[in-house]
């Protein structure tokens, strides 16, 4: 590894890891036996993470009806899915809340486009045939938390990357490859394999701009899917534009149709503002 | 103080969200709207009278749902840009002394026709504009870089922030 690089990967450790609790509750979410008592055993003594979560729970974006204000009515109102990507939201926020100068995000811009692109692609996931949604949720969540350690050295290097991308033809994550060594999703892939997210998880994150050469291909289709989306309707996008690969095959292969794409930024369009106050409670 | 100075105690700032419309001629305001992506932003200005005003839709054809369209009309631009310009003329705008801006539609690379919003928001802009015989002033649009329109209701500036090219005036 070259020296650069390894300065980079070090600094994986200066970001906050994930709370133990949320990994327990995503490799009990993983599991189809798996029940709400086990759930609400793991969450109810992190008071402050139940805090959050009943927070979120009552936001608009969910239009329940009435105040939740406990875990037990949580589940019972929301289910245990909803519950557990809340659980995942409240412990994933904290990297996010800085301005990520290199690519020109201000505070919360990335975690907007990260909660935004998780809503999405949980509901495309349901309309597939995967079975894990919350894998997919997750790793759409984080899959940009590679930006928050490269943000320093993209800033240091943008003349660099920019020509690359505006003069010679790059996509901008080709570009902080071939400039800095890394790029953003591989560096991703590290950090979910330091906080010891599974192996899918892994796979789905450090492969969402290249979903054809992943293991989990169609998993990881989808968060690239979800991306794309966002990109397309200017959800977290910076310096680096809207230059990234659009991959053809990948959507024929899931049979998603123009009429398809143009849906889903009409229902992500349409509760915007429902999505926004998630965002706020979170 | 520049004309488009966002923090002094004299402006307002109007924020034109996703699928969204303002019109103002208060002349301490400015209206910005942020990060267009394909989006396309449409800023347009009467300066006879001071009236501004910005749409930000997200789809081409309200024909994709025609539900969506009766209670979110900025979000098409065949129903979007009626009202941007109803708007204006409530105000006292008139069409032949309009300043029009269009900015956004950008897209992804390696598109090949396939799925390009960006193109295709910009295309239904053109039809609408010829028909209605609208006259474009400047326009900023495509390519896949992103776009953020600020138009100052006082004096018509209208500032462009493209990524990777900074701000300029247009």
């Amino acid at each position: 590894m070259k020296k650069d690089i390894r300065e980079i990967v070090a600094r994986i450790d200066t970001l906050k890891p994930i709370p133990q609790v949320a990994n327990k509750v995503m490799v009990v979410s993983e599991n189809p036996q798996s029940s709400m008592s086990m759930l609400s055993e793991i969450i109810q003594y992190d008071q402050a993470l139940t805090a959050n979560l009943l927070k979120a729970a009552n936001s608009a974006y969910f239009g329940l009806s009435r105040k939740v204000d406990s875990l037990h009515q949580a589940i019972v109102y929301l289910g245990m899915d909803k519950v557990v990507d809340l659980v995942v939201l409240g412990a994933s926020s904290e990297n996010y809340s800085q301005a990520q100068e290199g690519y020109d995000l201000a505070g919360g811009e990335l975690w907007r486009s990260s909660v935004s692109s998780a809503l999405i692609a949980r509901d495309l996931a349901e309309k597939t045939e995967i079975d894990d949604t919350h894998a997919v949720f997750t790793a759409a969540l984080v899959k940009d938390i590679g930006k928050v350690v490269l943000s320093q050295y993209v800033a240091e290097s943008f003349e660099k990357i920019n020509l690359l991308v505006s003069k010679h033809g790059f996509s901008f994550r080709e570009a902080e490859k071939g400039v800095l060594g890394i790029d953003h999703a591989e560096l991703g892939g590290m950090i979910a394999e330091r906080w010891r997210f599974s192996g899918k998880m892994i796979d789905i994150i450090q492969h969402h701009h290249l979903p054809m050469e992943a293991r989990f291909e169609t998993e990881a289709a989808v968060v690239y899917l979800a991306d794309t989306l966002c990109m397309t309707m200017g959800i977290g996008v910076g310096s680096d534009g809207l230059a990234y690969r659009f991959q053809k095959n990948v959507l024929e292969k899931m049979g998603f149709s123009d009429r398809d794409f143009q849906e889903v930024i009409a229902g992500f369009g349409e509760q915007i503002s429902h999505v926004e106050d998630l965002i706020n409670a979170t | 103080m520049g004309p488009l100075q966002e923090n002094g105690t004299d402006t307002v700032k109007i924020t034109v969200g996703v699928a969204d419309m303002k019109v103002s001629n208060d002349p301490e305001a400015i209206l910005v709207t942020y990060s267009l992506g394909s989006c396309i932003g449409i800023a347009v200005y009467d300066p006879a009278v001071q009236v501004a005003g910005i749409l930000h839709f997200m789809l081409p054809d309200s024909s994709l749902d025609p539900v969506k369209a009766k209670s979110r009309p900025y979000m098409f631009a065949d129903t979007g840009i009626p009202p941007l310009f109803k708007e204006a003329y409530k105000l006292g705008a008139k069409k032949q002394r309009m300043r029009i801006i269009v900015a956004g539609g950008a897209q992804v690379l390696d598109q090949q026709g396939f799925f390009n919003i960006g193109k295709r928001n910009h295309m239904a802009v053109r039809k609408i504009f010829w028909k209605n015989r609208a006259m474009v002033s400047h326009e900023d649009v495509g390519g896949n870089v992103n776009r953020t329109v600020k138009l100052a209701v006082k004096d018509g500036s209208c500032r462009l922030k493209v990524s990777g090219r900074g701000e300029l005036l247009v």
